[in-house]
């Protein structure tokens, strides 16, 4: 499902954020991203969704070499990965059911299936009452939980989250641990960036260690340190 | 993947009322710049209709009476074909129903005028554009009294005058009516810029989920055409209103009468002024979406 192939890329101020790596996730794998603050994380998460092109290497998204595709062709690719971050990125000024409908409605879906999807999606995720509330109105679980719905909306083949937990606190971090595994069950492929050592440990999926840029580990069933 | 009127039309909506000092002053500036365009095409149409029996360079007209035999026209008509090449460069002939389709052009203003003369009132004219045009009295002294001639006439003493004074004004307000246009396309680059601005979140959130580039350009580019498009229509109703009043002021003095445009020449600069309405705002927002979105 996605691949990295010797993969570099570096920033203006000659910042070496990924070196040459390689990595390969299948269908359906719930991986964790692990590392210290600027091993490459985020940048990892980027070069997948395009926002930023890698400076060597190949990456393959869902079969397709996304190095080879057209501006225009973007927007698809990343309609097939859902994105949920640490800061939420949600509208302000927007009722819980209206971002999550705005995600639908910019792809241009109907108002009737956007009416049919959005409050499915909220039941999911446990905020099927809070349809008209306003993001300052939850509280940061809640609000993550928004995100989450946001992005598995239009059943994308991955869902890439970068620090999801990282503003909650432990039991809060627990319910979207489970959310995001149910998710995963569904068949959806997860990628999630972390320096939550706790949750990394309980739930011992495949954990792939980045130390400044490089691949350091890379264990099935792994835990946060070395085991 | 279908980019819905509805929602293009609430979306720029929205925006619009988000900014409403800075989108009145757009529009405005637009306004008042496309007036100024509009008088002076309007002014300029005017005299074209005043001046139809000069256009093309006509120095010279050499009127014949109405009643004036065949022959005599062909008399004239010979002796000028004779002198091209040497006094006279060309020359046109304009019979009656020629000359009556003019006068309905030049007094399209009062048209009482125009049914209470038929045809047959009009006179036939030769049109003559000289070879030197500081010599053409000497050409028409040489008419002046021959047989069936009513009267020659010069441009000099016809329409020059005129032709200087509404060249200048047009000149001036074509400037100014530029500069205005600028600034005017200038205030609404910055208006969709501020709108962009206020609306990066969202933005952000579109590119995140998949919004392509266009779904994403064009409530910004619908929002400047919006703006443009209005100002012209204001600029249309100024100018429609303003012909009116003038017409109205100098109703009474004929000459001045058949200077202004016609309803149905106004409504063409009209036309026209809103076509410039739309590219202005279209253009303007374009720039701003190319170089302040980034999509």
């Amino acid at each position: 499902m996605i691949r990295l192939e010797n993969v570099t890329k570096s920033y203006k101020n000659s910042t070496v954020a990924l070196r040459e790596c390689s990595v390969d996730i299948a269908k359906g794998e719930f991986v964790f991203l692990v590392g210290p603050s600027g091993s490459g994380k985020s940048t990892f998460l980027r070069l997948l969704t395009k926002e930023e092109s890698p400076e060597g290497g190949r990456i393959w998204v869902a079969g397709k070499d996304i190095n080879e595709l057209s501006p225009w062709k973007v927007p698809f690719l990343r309609r097939n990965i859902g994105c949920v971050f640490q800061d939420f990125k949600l509208l302000p000024n927007k009722t819980v059911y209206e971002n999550v409908g705005f995600a639908l409605e910019v792809i241009g879906v109907s108002r009737s299936v956007v009416r049919n999807q959005v409050p499915q999606m909220l039941d999911l995720v446990g905020l099927g009452k809070k349809m008209d509330n306003l993001p300052h109105e939850l509280s940061g679980g809640e609000q993550q939980r928004v995100c989450i719905a946001r992005a598995f909306v239009n059943r994308p083949l991955i869902l890439l989250a970068d620090e999801p937990t990282g503003n909650l606190d432990p039991s809060t971090s627990e319910g979207i641990m489970r959310l995001l595994h149910r998710i995963n069950r569904t068949g959806t492929t997860v990628v999630m960036a972390t320096h939550d050592r706790g949750i990394v440990d309980r739930m011992r999926q495949r954990v792939i260690e980045l130390d400044r840029g490089t691949v350091v580990r890379d264990q099935d069933r792994g835990v946060y340190g070395y085991g | 993947m279908a980019l819905s009127l509805e929602y293009v039309a609430k979306e720029t909506g929205n925006n619009l009322r988000r900014n409403v000092l800075m989108t009145t002053g757009a529009i405005l500036c637009v306004a008042v710049s496309l007036t100024i365009v509009g008088i002076a095409l309007v002014l300029k149409q005017g005299v074209s209709r005043a001046t139809i029996q000069w256009r093309n360079g006509v120095d010279m007209n050499i009127f014949m009476q109405p009643t004036a035999p065949p022959q005599q026209t062909a008399a004239i008509s010979t002796q000028l074909q004779g002198e091209i090449g040497t006094d006279i460069k060309r020359f046109t002939y304009c019979d009656q129903a020629c000359a009556y389709a003019e006068f309905k052009v030049m007094f399209a203003n009062t048209p009482d005028f125009t049914t209470s003369v038929t045809q047959q009132d009009l006179p036939p004219s030769f049109r003559v554009v000289p070879e030197h045009p500081e010599l053409v009295e000497q050409i028409g002294d040489r008419f002046d009294n021959q047989a069936g001639v009513q009267d020659v006439e010069y441009a000099k003493q016809a329409i020059q005058g005129l032709l200087t004074v509404t060249h200048y004004a047009q000149v001036s307000f074509l400037t100014l009516a530029a500069i205005l246009l600028v600034l005017a396309i200038l205030l609404i680059v910055n208006t969709i810029r501020m709108a962009i601005f206020s609306r990066r979140r969202e933005v952000a959130v579109m590119k995140l989920v998949g919004a392509t580039n266009w779904f994403i350009r064009i409530p910004f580019m619908a929002e400047g055409m919006v703006q443009g498009v209005a100002g012209a229509g204001i600029a249309f109703v100024f100018v429609y209103i303003l012909r009116n009043v003038v017409f109205d002021l100098v109703s009474k003095n004929t000459i001045f009468n058949n200077l202004i445009a016609s309803t149905h020449d106004v409504i063409g600069t009209g036309i026209a002024i809103l076509f410039v309405g739309a590219v202005v705002g279209g253009g303007g927002s374009l720039a701003a979406v190319s170089r302040f979105l980034d999509v």
